[in-house]
């Protein structure tokens, strides 16, 4: 073999090598990406669940006030009533503040009720499921005493 | 010199592989809704509980059940039924609440209502020893105001 022969044999040799080191390379970078946008996604869908819980939490419809001052992790158990009513008849005005969700609370002491759902847009084939708890006081006006409660909600991801 | 340029190519391609590493593998999944959820819980059950009325106890709430608990630390004096004084109303309640709240969604805890160095009440989940098994914790303490004051603490682990 000629010398310029073998030196072609060598550069292709070293070529074969870059390209498959390369290649490991490229298969490494796309599992990587893979497991990262994952995780962004579940991120994404904790800051929903969150940001749901909260917007449950502090819904006006719902809320108790005294004067017109708004009591912080309160609900109005006669606001309730009314609005476990008109909300699922409205849901689509609800869609855009709580997506696919479903919103409910229980009564835990001393009572153990558990209050009609106010809002379900649970879907039937979902990825994620998450489950926020939220203890609350549910304020009953007439008696003027509080209860304990736990207002749950739940989002989805498709 | 084409093995000084394989020597620089694996040099690079090293180099990339512990900057992966570094920023991408070893990165800690940031949990969002478990740091929301552990500081929020803690803060909301004892503000909800505190709250909540004792309808067998004169419509007294928890937190004049623990003064009153902390006044008369050998049983209290405000009579909720035949024979059950505050602390005793407390000490059979507070675990009932927890149990259908915390414990129901596996959250481990540690409960505790102090005046000065006596304990009025203190209640953790069954199967956890938070000494043990709950190294990281979301520790929330609400005084009370009283004779001497009381100290609502309660640890949520992680």
């Amino acid at each position: 073999m000629k010398k310029a022969q073998i030196q072609m044999m060598e550069t292709i040799a070293i070529l074969f090598v870059f390209f498959i080191l390369v290649g490991f390379g490229f298969v490494f970078y796309a599992r990587i990406l893979k497991s990262s946008v994952t995780t962004q996604g579940e991120e994404q869908a904790q800051l929903g669940a969150i940001g749901i819980a909260q917007k449950a939490a502090f819904l006006p419809e719902l809320q108790c006030s005294e004067d017109n001052i708004i009591k912080e992790g309160c609900i109005d158990i006669l606001k309730l009533n009314k609005a476990s009513a008109i909300i699922p008849v409205n849901q689509e005005e609800y869609s855009d503040m709580f997506g696919f969700s479903k919103i409910y609370v229980n009564e835990i002491f001393p009572g153990n009720t558990n209050w009609p759902t106010l809002y379900d847009n649970s879907p039937s084939n979902y990825k994620t499921k998450l489950v926020t708890h939220v203890p609350i006081s549910l304020y009953d006006a007439t008696l003027k005493s509080y209860s304990f409660g736990v207002l749950v909600v739940e989002a989805y991801t498709k | 010199m084409e093995i000084m340029g394989m020597a620089i190519i694996m040099i690079l391609i090293i180099l990339a592989l512990i900057f992966v590493i570094r920023f991408v593998i070893l990165k800690k999944p940031v949990e969002y809704k478990k740091e929301y959820t552990q500081v929020e819980l803690a803060s909301n059950m004892i503000n909800t509980l505190l709250r909540t009325t004792a309808n067998d106890c004169n419509g007294l709430s928890f937190t004049e059940l623990f003064q009153d608990c902390a006044d008369y630390p050998s049983d209290g004096s405000v009579d909720c039924s035949v024979g059950v004084k505050s602390c005793l109303y407390l000490k059979t309640k507070i675990p009932v609440i927890f149990d259908n709240t915390l414990e129901g969604w596996n959250i481990a805890y540690y409960f505790k209502a102090v005046s000065g160095i006596t304990t009025l009440v203190s209640d953790e989940c069954a199967d956890c020893d938070p000494n043990s098994i709950c190294p990281v914790r979301t520790h929330k303490e609400f005084p009370i105001p009283s004779a001497t004051t009381i100290n609502i603490i309660l640890d949520i682990c992680g």
